[in-house]
Formats: C-alpha cells, structure tokens, sequence
C-alpha cells in the first residue's frame, strides 16, 4: 500500500515546480511566432549564433583538453594541498561571473599580470577578442569537466591500472585504453555540461570581453541588450537557447539525469 | 634457479620477510591464512607494491627496480579484472597490443588462446555477461597472452562456483605443468595447493615456516598451522582399474580402492593425486561391517584434540589422518599407541588424473 504524502509538502513541491516551469512556458507564450524567422535570421542574431558557436565549442574542446588530465592528478596523484588545489579549481562554479570577469582582467587584461607581457612578447590581447570570449567561458566550464572527470576516475578501481600494467601496459597506453574508456560516460557528461554552461556564459564574458558584435556578442550578450530595445526579439533568441538547453537535457537524459537517481 | 627473490616490507608492527626460489616449470603455492603477507609478496614481485628491501632476480636479471610493464610477469586475480568496454578477445589481445604487436597478429593469438582454455566463451563477447569460471578462463589466457617468464595466480578459484571449480583446477595444473617457466599461486585452500602445486611454501605472519613437497609437508608438518592445513590426507600413484566400475589407486604406502572417474578410458593411468577429507574418515574399535571397501588397521600415532573435534594420525598403510568427535575419542578410549580400525567409502576420495578435465575432485 502506498502511504499517503502530507498535505504541506505537496503543496511546496507543486510551487517549486511551478519556480522552475512558469518562467520557461512563459517564454514559450509569449513568442512572437510571426516574425520568429526574420528575428532568428537577422544579422545580428546569426552573428550572434556564430559567434556563440565557436566560443562554446572551442571552450568546450579547451575544458576537456586541460580539464581531464587535472582531474587525472587529482584523482591518481598524492600530493600535499591536494585538497586545496581542488577547491581552487572548482571555485569558478560558485563564483559570481562578474567577479569571474574581473579576474581575468587583473590577469589577462592589457594592463594585467600576464596579459601585460602577453601583449608586449607577442602582441596579443585577449580583451576585446573572440580568444578572450573563449578564455571567459574555458573559466567558468572548466569546472565541470573536473568535477565529473574526477568523479569518473575515482570510481575506477585501481586494480584495473595495476592489472593492466602488470600485463605489459605503459601508464599512457593504460590510460588511453583501459581508463579513458571506462570514464568515458562520466567524461561526456562533462563536456556536455561545459558546453552548455560556456553557450549561457554572460557575467565574465562580458566584463572580461565586452560586447562587440560578431567578435565577442555570443546569443546571451545579445539577448540582454535586445531586451531594452527588442523585447520579442529577445524572446525569440530565448527559445532557441531553451530549445538547445532541451536537447542537452535530452542528451544526458540516460547518462547524467537518471545516472544519479 | 629462474627466480631468486629476498623480500623484506615492513607495514607497521608487521614484518614480511621472504626468501623465495622457484625453477623453471616449476608451480609453487604460497600457503597461509588471511593477513599472512601471501598477498603482498605477489604485489611486490608484479611491481605494485615496493619494497623496503631485497632483491628480485628474474633469469639472472635484476628486475626489482624495473616498473611493473617491464618485468615480464603474467598475472590472474581472484577477481580476474578483465577489461570493460573490451570483448573477451580484446582483452586477450591487450598484452600483445600494449607491447606494439599488430592488431590482427594479436587478435589472432588470443582466438588461438581463447580456444584452448575458454573453448565455450565466444570471443565477441562482453566480459561482464561470462560466469566466474569463463572470468577465470580469459584471465589466464590474458596473463599467457603476454609471453611472460613468470605466472603469478592470486586465488583463481576463490570467486568461482563449486561447480565450475573441479573442471578449472585440471585446466590450472595442466596449464602449469605446460607453462615454461617458474610460476606461483597464492592460495588459502590446501586442497587446491596440494593438487596443482609441485611444492608448498607455508607463510605464517610474514615469514616462510616450511617448504616441501606436498607429501614432505603432510609427513612431516613443522607447524600447527601446517598440520591442519595438510591435514586432509593426499594420495599419489598409479590408478589400476578393478573389479564393477572401481579403480585400485596404488601408492607407495598401499593401496586404496576410489570409483573410476568419469570419462577416463578404464585403463592404467600413472600419476593420479586423491585427496581425502578427515572428516570423510571413520575411526572404529573393532573391525566394521558392512560395506566400506577401504577399511584398514593401525595404531593411534598422535591424537589432536580440539574443543569439539580431534584429528587422529594413524599409521595405516597407506597412514591416515581422521577428524572424529570428542565424544567418540572418549567413548572410544583413544589414545596414542590403541590400535583401531578406520574405513572411508570409495565414492569419498576425489581423484585428479592429469589431462583429464572431469577430475571428481
């Protein structure tokens, strides 16, 4: 026999529901289905999507690259401050972005501890840039692929390594062969995270980056600003984010979302 | 001798000492109960554990310092460990691929492998969907897939089915014997040892207290934890067939009569083990009736007295060692020097006879 739930905490369930959906089916009521097309085509919103595009894909591609060799030493490596290293890494995920954005600023700005030299060695300055657009949202993802690489890596047992180097393995070909396969679903996760997280990046990217069109004006920087002149046309460009948030959903669905439940 | 190994690790209060030289094609067991050190004098020869001091000497190379990949030892777990995401072929072929051999000469090998010790494992197949058994069998096929000078086995049949265990012991002591080169399983089960190993080496709390043969080591055990481990009683010899369906198994220390195993042509066969648990024993103070065909008169060397159970040693021909009851000791009067009967039905003694996989051990 199922026992009956109390009254109080299914009301607070229904309005942490109603929280999360009311505002999406808002969105979804509210879009101006007619002139949907021309605002999603428009000049400006296909820069936008461009733009958009390669930064979160290339800060996806960074996230993996950097992301799962540290999660590696985390997991693997002992260390003193090995706890501390982590906390650092992953304290992008709590940060605010606008203090995410100033920091790249102190770093990397023109005037920055690295960016200084950066700009006198080589000539390059990340302010301004579709690099730095890419910076600020590597910055605020990274984290993602840590926290889900290292969970992945951790639930490996060890014995697997050690079996594998006793039968004749370098730690690299064990790496590529046993290890890298069997986080494979935790890896994914991951990346599919950062992805998403980089495409909805606005605080750093826009304090860090500025907001210039078809450099640095990725889809949420251009929502916000159509927003005081154009607000259908930043509820159409909305929906296209729900629609990609939807399908990472969908993605992750089997590995991620029921994985844990 | 191939290997020559002096292990020393210290672990807290506890201390591993261990002087170990096996010969080539020679199998030996590691004996010793739980926390005994067997464990990690493995871990130490494979290269996953460093030790505090000594040397390993593997075909007059030092490989002690070498990392693990590099030493040249093959090895099966309890848990066999086969690779996820991998099928069973691939798994075999890994030793050969890791060590830049072609894939297709690899895959090849481990089919050829895979047939002579899995021949019902489909090469194709994802390790997770195989028995214990099959896990056992594509994890030995692995470690052999490697070429390796030395096997090490850690408790392969600890994780498998009672009924899968009879077939799989044969196919380790074949595998073996056949094996060139020194190899060494580490096992709690003296049963398994006894059948498989051509010597033992008894570890009790990080140090080696006896060495021997099987038969060396139950003649003459050197500690209490030698004599209860061996003291299930071991048979050897030429198995000579009898008369309705028996066999004669004659020994150097007389003659005991078992059922023919199943599937042996009804032939003599030379070099047959049995093993006989104590417990199958009984111990009688006069001649029984009935039907036991092994029934034999002796005299009580020794009585070991438990809290609820005693081991007597008797030097029946060929001598034996029966588990009795307290209360039979005292209903009985047994002591050292009273001669008895014992008898132990033919069906009892578990029999493995080499090349043949229905042992009914």
């Amino acid at each position: 026999m199922r026992r009956r739930l109390p009254i109080a905490v299914l009301v607070l369930a229904l309005l942490g529901g109603a929280v999360v959906v009311v505002p999406v089916l808002a969105l979804a009521a509210r879009v101006p289905w007619g002139r949907l097309l021309d605002t999603l085509t428009g000049e400006g919103a296909s820069a936008a999507l461009r733009v958009s595009l390669e930064v979160s894909a290339a800060a996806t591609v960074l996230s993996v690259l950097l992301g799962v060799p540290l999660a590696w030493v985390l997991a693997r490596a002992q260390f003193r401050g090995r706890s501390l290293v982590r906390a650092m890494v992953v304290l992008p995920i709590v940060l605010p972005p606008v203090v995410a954005g100033v920091g790249l600023l102190a770093a990397l700005g023109r005037r920055g501890l690295i960016g200084g030299w950066l700009d006198r060695v080589f000539g390059v300055q990340l302010t301004f840039s579709t690099a730095g657009a890419i910076v600020a949202a590597t910055f605020v993802s990274m984290p993602l692929v840590i926290l889900a690489a290292e969970a992945g890596f951790r639930g490996l047992d060890p014995r697997y390594e050690q079996a594998a180097a006793v039968l004749g393995a370098s730690p690299g070909y064990t790496l590529r062969r046993v290890v890298l396969p069997m986080a494979a679903p935790q890896l994914v996760a991951g990346a599919v995270l950062a992805w998403a997280r980089a495409l909805g990046e606005f605080g750093a990217t826009i304090t860090f980056a500025g907001n210039l069109q078809g450099r640095t004006q990725t889809l949420s920087l251009l929502v916000f600003q159509q927003l005081q002149t154009d607000p259908e046309g930043a509820i159409a460009l909305s929906l296209l984010l729900v629609v990609v948030s939807i399908t990472v959903l969908v993605t992750l669905r089997n590995r991620w979302i029921t994985g844990v439940g | 001798m191939p290997l020559r190994a002096a292990i020393r690790v210290r672990r807290g209060d506890h201390v591993i000492d261990v002087d170990l030289h096996v010969g080539d094609d020679e199998t030996i067991a590691l004996l010793g109960r739980n926390g005994a050190g067997k464990t990690t004098v493995l871990e130490v020869l494979a290269g996953l554990l460093a030790a505090d001091g000594g040397h390993i000497e593997l075909d007059e190379r030092a490989i002690h310092e070498l990392p693990p990949e590099q030493r040249g030892v093959g090895l099966a777990l309890q848990d066999a460990m086969l690779f996820p995401r991998m099928s069973v072929r691939e798994n075999v072929a890994f030793p050969m691929r890791a060590r830049g051999e072609p894939a297709r000469d690899a895959r090849g090998r481990a089919t050829q492998l895979l047939r002579a010790l899995a021949p019902a494992v489909d090469p194709d197949a994802d390790p997770a969907t195989l028995s214990g058994g099959e896990r056992q069998r594509v994890s030995l096929a692995r470690a052999l897939a490697g070429a390796p000078r030395l096997l090490l086995l850690d408790e392969p049949l600890a994780a498998v089915d009672a009924s899968a265990r009879p077939a799989l012991r044969a196919l380790l002591r074949d595998t073996l014997a056949a094996f060139d080169g020194p190899s060494i399983l580490v096992t709690h089960d003296p049963v398994e040892a006894m059948t498989i190993a051509d010597r033992l080496v008894l570890l009790e709390d990080g140090h080696v207290t006896q060495t021997g043969t099987p038969a060396e080591v139950r003649n003459h055990p050197a500690t209490r934890y030698a004599a209860d481990l061996v003291g299930v009683n071991l048979f050897e010899g030429v198995l000579e067939p009898a008369e309705s369906g028996a066999g004669t198994l004659r020994t150097s220390q007389g003659d005991i009569t078992v059922a023919w195993p199943d599937g042996l042509p009804f032939a003599v066969t030379p070099g047959v083990r049995a093993t006989l648990g104590p417990a199958e024993i009984a111990v009688h103070a006069e001649r029984p009736e009935g039907s036991p065909r092994n029934v034999f008169h002796g005299v009580v060397q020794e009585v070991a007295a438990g809290a609820s159970r005693a081991r007597v040693r008797l030097d029946t021909a060929p001598p034996l060692v029966a588990e009795i009851t307290s209360g039979s000791i005292d209903r009985m009067q047994i002591a050292a020097g009273r001669p008895v009967w014992a008898s132990f039905k033919a069906v009892e003694v578990r029999l493995m006879v080499p090349g043949n996989e229905s042992d009914t051990l």
